[in-house]
């Protein structure tokens, strides 16, 4: 029942006739699996010392002279496989680019739907606060914290909620104000709600839906950002290497002809933050009903 | 009407505009015919839902995807605007034909001065100089009632009040002596001392430069005080139609009766208003034979078969009815 | 109304002004004195009175801008008067907090004039109609509630199978009786009514009208009904009171007002509402202009500014409510010296 209403509603037609919704989902579907069935289709761990050699290290990819059958991608100075780095690297970007995103999330509504509730004050200091983060770069003020509080992945995460939950509060603020003034919200009052349940129960179910598009798009962003930090140095741990960290490491190579250590898992976060924009795009178009 | 006299100012013949929408075809407007001589005013009435606004965008040739016109004339001074290019229709509209719609806001550009939109519409359809151009939109300004005329040619549209920005409005619209006035519930967002003064404005405004109008609203009351004749619209479909009097006074269709039946009436002293029961039908599956059927005190089992066509009735109405009212029935 | 009978409803010197402006940047103003801070208040409400016997429709005419939204908002307490009472049934409500004004929600409920904005699109039918009930009845019986729900739901003309659905599956009057069915849950005394009409069709309008009237006759209920349309209000009220920027120009039973107008307002709005029958000899009050902004009152009668019968007094001298027999109350110069009234 509720398969059918989907496969004949309006936004699956709609679907179905947008390349760049297709490729977008494709793309991120492609991830998502490789995510989590990566360890599994690789042969080697690339961070089990014992599983590397250094006789493999700086193999080409295996359509150049020397390349090697097992590593179709070639290997880096350790003789870790480039796959296989690949494969174990999106698994890091991707839960960071996630959790980041719905840490963000959580903490951007909350505030947005303080500051537009009560108003006042409240709202003056959130807002404010808001807008001097928005005159800085994002990546920054990450930057900023990250030389501040150390490296590693959760300080990341940290990083990128503190930049990331200005967009959400933004707009959730702005659909809070219209929300309030709706009747229905009155109605609730004249019914004697008390304010907590007003803001679950009115509220927050009616400004849910401009943020499935930031949130979406907000992945690839906090992708770009951690692989940023992480080129830096200031960003995850070499022990759990992001895409980021691998082009860094490859990048110091780059120019003495090693290139594919560098260049491939570039190709990857291209393609990943290329899939979800792709999406949000499409999403934007159909949830915003004044471009229609 | 115009029937058999000179050809009339403009002709709607089977008029069909359909929106081809995701959840099926809406049928807005489904064979409608009409007819406006000079100098008359018809009133255009029906509920949401009646079709009544895409009639006035089907003539303007204004109908956008996922709307098409489908069928029909629309013959304007013996021009067949339904086939006519883009180009040609621009010309038409603000030159011939112009528009004044509910809310001033959608017709007025914000950003540019009233002088500059009156003085746009002047250099596109007539050969004025500059100077005289100036001086036809403070004329016109005035007699709309705009007093400082002069100066407010230099104000903005927010800078206006609802009711003035609606007399802007049809200022613009008769600054360039259009033979034909499309007013699309020109009065419906202002307050009624602001209505009553608009109205007469309109009425005084039309009667001295000799144009037409269509008058599409949903208010029985300002046609009854503005028409000659009047068309009444159910589900994309003329129901009935005639002169003002006729129709208000003892109308032969029992939506019409239902809806004038449904104005409270201070003069009669009844508790309960006469009520039309239940509510319009979804128009993208109407049922079989007559629309109004479902919600009709008089339908018989031939109602449920046969749509019934528009037919002559008493005095000068036309009914789309198996089972019309004559004068003096109560329904 | 009886004097004796105690009002359900008894507004006295209602008073409610809004400040303009957000926050304290936006009302920091650079001038030749240096900086200084600007207040300015909106004058929505300027001390209305008038009272409602149990089971009287009594309603506030007037056009967009003359604050009688802001009175009905005033009472239902979704906003908190700046000035004045209002006592329900005795009880003074216009400074209560959220605790003592949940058991007043039960007395006194609202009916809203978007039927498309007043109900919450993600919320079924009968999570709407309950909802004002359940904060009455915390923790009451699901099966006897759902029983309740679908009998209100009946009684208002909607049937069971509507409680699973959503708003957005209805059509306009349909709303609006599932807007009716909401305010009656709690079985009030009082309901206040903002434009509950004026945004259906007419066909709609009449049909939700008699339902109005018909829970009146039924439950014995009071409405507080806030409308533009002289007709909507000659038929269903049985007083009325005019307003105009704010304050009550005349207040009087239905049939007086529409058979003697008194104030120069209340005679250019009948005169001026549209009307299917031809014009009778009704006496033509055109208003010049537009009404002022409620920023800035004018001094005296605030009608003076359009009224065709203004002269100085009426700058200088703010015209009280006179009661002139029959119930009737007009807050005009002109009672006291109708020489003048000459148009």
């Amino acid at each position: 029942m509720a398969v059918t209403s989907v496969l004949r509603s309006e936004f699956f037609h709609n679907y179905r006739h947008s390349a760049s919704a297709i490729i977008g989902s494709g793309l991120m579907a492609l991830f998502a699996f490789a995510v989590i069935a990566g360890p599994f289709l690789v042969a080697q761990n690339p961070y089990d010392i014992a599983a590397l050699d250094l006789m493999d290290s700086y193999k080409p990819p295996v359509w150049l002279e020397g390349g090697d059958p097992r590593y179709w991608l070639g290997t880096d100075g350790q003789g870790r496989d480039v796959w296989a780095s690949i494969l174990y690297g999106a698994r890091i970007s991707v839960f960071i680019g996630v959790v980041a995103m719905l840490a963000s999330c959580a903490l951007g509504t909350l505030l947005g739907l303080v500051a537009g509730f009560y108003g006042g004050i409240v709202d003056s200091v959130i807002m404010r606060i808001a807008d001097i983060q928005l005159s800085f770069p994002s990546i920054l003020i990450a930057l900023f914290l990250m030389s501040a509080v150390g490296t590693g992945v959760d300080k990341v995460l940290i990083a990128l909620t503190a930049v990331g939950w200005v967009v959400y509060a933004r707009t959730v603020r702005g659909s809070t104000l219209s929300e309030i003034e709706k009747e229905y919200v009155q109605a609730a009052r004249v019914a004697g709600l008390p304010n907590r349940k007003i803001i679950r129960k009115h509220v927050l179910p009616n400004v849910l839906t401009p943020l499935i598009v930031i949130a979406t798009i907000q992945v690839g962003t906090f992708v770009l950002i951690e692989a940023s930090l992480s080129f830096l140095g200031v960003g995850v741990p070499i022990t759990q290497p992001s895409l980021g960290l691998l082009i860094k490491n490859g990048f110091d190579v780059l120019f003495s002809g090693l290139w594919w250590t560098s260049v491939f898992p570039g190709v990857a976060i291209m393609m990943l933050v290329f899939g979800i924009n792709l999406f949000g795009d499409f999403l934007r178009d159909e949830l915003n009903p004044r471009l229609k | 009407m115009a029937q058999e006299s000179e050809t009339p100012l403009l002709a709607v013949r089977d008029l069909r505009t359909w929106f081809h929408t995701f959840s099926g075809v809406v049928k807005a407007v489904n064979g409608v015919s009409f007819e406006i001589g000079e100098g008359e005013v018809m009133g255009l009435v029906g509920e949401s839902g009646g079709g009544k606004s895409v009639i006035g965008f089907s003539v303007l040739g204004l109908i956008d995807s996922p709307g098409r016109i489908e069928g029909g004339e629309i013959l304007f001074d013996g021009e067949d605007l339904a086939q006519a290019g883009e180009e040609r229709l621009r010309h038409i509209r603000g030159r011939h034909i112009s528009m004044v719609f509910q809310d001033p806001m959608t017709s007025l550009n914000p950003l540019h001065t009233v002088g500059r939109q009156m003085d746009e519409v002047l250099r596109l359809h007539t050969d004025l100089g500059a100077a005289e151009r100036r001086k036809a939109c403070i004329d016109m300004l005035e007699s709309v009632g705009i007093s400082r005329a002069a100066e407010r040619l230099k104000a903005y549209p927010h800078q206006f009040s609802g009711g003035m920005r609606q007399r802007v409005v049809i200022a613009i619209a008769l600054l360039a002596g259009p033979r034909l006035i499309i007013a699309d519930e020109p009065t419906t967002a202002l307050d009624v001392t602001i209505q009553s003064q608009i109205l007469k404005l309109m009425r005084r405004q039309i009667a001295e430069k000799g144009a037409s109008m269509i008058l599409i609203t949903h208010d029985l009351a300002v046609v009854s005080e503005m028409a000659d004749h009047i068309t009444v619209l159910y589900c994309g479909k003329v129901v009935e139609r005639g002169r003002t009097r006729d129709l208000i006074e003892s109308p032969a269709h029992p939506y019409t009766r239902g809806l004038i039946d449904s104005i409270p009436d201070p003069a009669a002293r009844h508790d309960r208003l006469r009520q039309i029961p239940g509510s319009v039908p979804d128009i993208r599956a109407l049922p079989k034979g007559c629309n109004f059927r479902e919600r009709c005190p008089r339908a018989q089992a031939l109602c449920a078969e046969t749509e019934p066509d528009l037919t002559k009735q008493h005095r000068s109405l036309w009914a789309a009815c198996h089972f019309p009212l004559v004068p003096g029935d109560v329904q | 109304m009886t004097a004796a009978e105690t009002p359900v409803l008894e507004v006295r010197d209602l008073q409610m002004h809004f400040p303009v402006g957000g926050g304290i940047l936006d009302r920091l103003r650079l001038g030749r004195g240096g900086v200084r801070f600007e207040n300015p208040v909106v004058h929505a409400v300027n001390g209305v009175s008038f009272r409602i016997a149990p089971g009287e429709i009594m309603a506030l005419v007037g056009e967009s801008g003359c604050g009688k939204s802001t009175v009905a908002k005033s009472i239902a307490r979704i906003y908190r008067p700046t000035g004045g009472q209002v006592l329900l049934e005795g009880e003074d409500i216009a400074q209560h907090g959220f605790a003592r004004m949940l058991p007043v929600r039960a007395k006194m409920q609202m009916i809203f004039q978007d039927p498309y904005a007043s109900l919450n699109p993600r919320q079924r039918v009968r999570d709407i109609v309950a909802e004002p009930l359940l904060e009455q009845r915390k923790g009451a019986d699901r099966a006897t509630v759902r029983d309740e729900i679908a009998a209100l739901l009946a009684r208002v003309g909607l049937n069971a199978e509507h409680a699973g659905r959503y708003p957005h599956q209805f059509s306009g009057g349909q709303r609006q009786r599932i807007g009716i069915a909401r305010a009656l849950s709690v079985r009030p005394n009082l309901i206040v009514a903002d434009e509950p009409v004026s945004a259906l069709d007419v066909s709609i309008q009449a049909q939700i009208l008699n339902l109005m009237k018909d829970l009146r006759d039924e439950f014995g209920l009071a409405y507080l009904f806030i409308s533009h349309d002289l007709s909507v209000v000659h038929h269903i009220a049985d007083s009325v009171g005019v307003m105009y920027l704010g304050f009550m120009v005349e207040k009087a039973p239905r049939d007086v007002l529409f058979a003697r107008p008194r104030h120069p307002y209340t005679r250019a709005l009948l005169s001026a509402a549209p009307s299917i029958k031809p014009r009778r000899d009704v006496e033509e009050i055109a208003l010049s202009g537009e009404v002022p902004s409620a920023l800035a009152l004018p001094s005296g009668c605030c009608f003076r500014t359009r009224c065709p019968f203004a002269w100085e007094r009426c700058a200088a001298e703010r015209p009280k409510l006179q009661a002139l027999g029959d119930g009737q109350q007009v807050a005009c110069h002109l009672i006291d010296e109708p020489e003048r009234d000459k148009a």
